[in-house]
């Protein structure tokens, strides 16, 4: 970059890139971790009732686990 | 392929920042998609190839093909769980 500033166009889509990216990427290992957990059997045609449960189930405690050890962080110092 | 060549390269000036901003996504995407499809095939095979014989057989095939699907479809119920559920 010879332009000693990124105009703020390239700026804000870097930004909201970073964003995107960041919760594709929460998905994507939400999804690894929880497929581990929730389906245990040969993939069948379509998910049982409780299979998608668990894996509705499984993603929202993960977020709320997180919470819990960042705050448990946040009050080490 | 150079990420960042321009379409005309002959022009010495610098891209355009819709120039960029298309690469960028182009990559982006692709980084995403090159990553997704080495996921499904790690987790399908420990699924579906238990005992990897001589050749894969129609029920592992087709395993593989119902396993992708649902992994997309897994992807679809987490995202939804975590970004459009009341919490």
């Amino acid at each position: 970059m010879d332009s000693p500033s990124m105009s703020s166009d390239l700026q804000s889509f870097l930004e909201q890139e970073k964003q995107k990216a960041m919760m594709n990427e929460l998905v994507g290992k939400l999804t690894d971790v929880c497929w581990d957990k929730c389906i245990t059997s040969a993939p069948g045609s379509k998910f049982s009732s409780s299979e998608t449960a668990c894996l509705t189930n499984c993603a929202q405690r993960f977020l709320d686990m997180s919470a819990i050890i960042i705050r448990r962080f946040q009050s080490m110092h | 392929m150079d990420p960042f060549s321009s379409p005309s390269p002959a022009s010495s000036s610098t891209p355009s920042n819709e120039q960029i901003m298309d690469q960028l996504k182009n990559q982006i995407a692709q980084a995403y998609a090159e990553e997704f499809l080495e996921t499904v095939r790690t987790k399908c095979f420990a699924r579906c190839v238990t005992k990897p014989g001589t050749s894969l057989s129609g029920s592992e095939g087709s395993c593989v093909s119902r396993c992708v699907e649902r992994y997309i479809e897994a992807t679809q119920i987490i995202s939804r769980a975590i970004f459009n559920a009341p919490r």
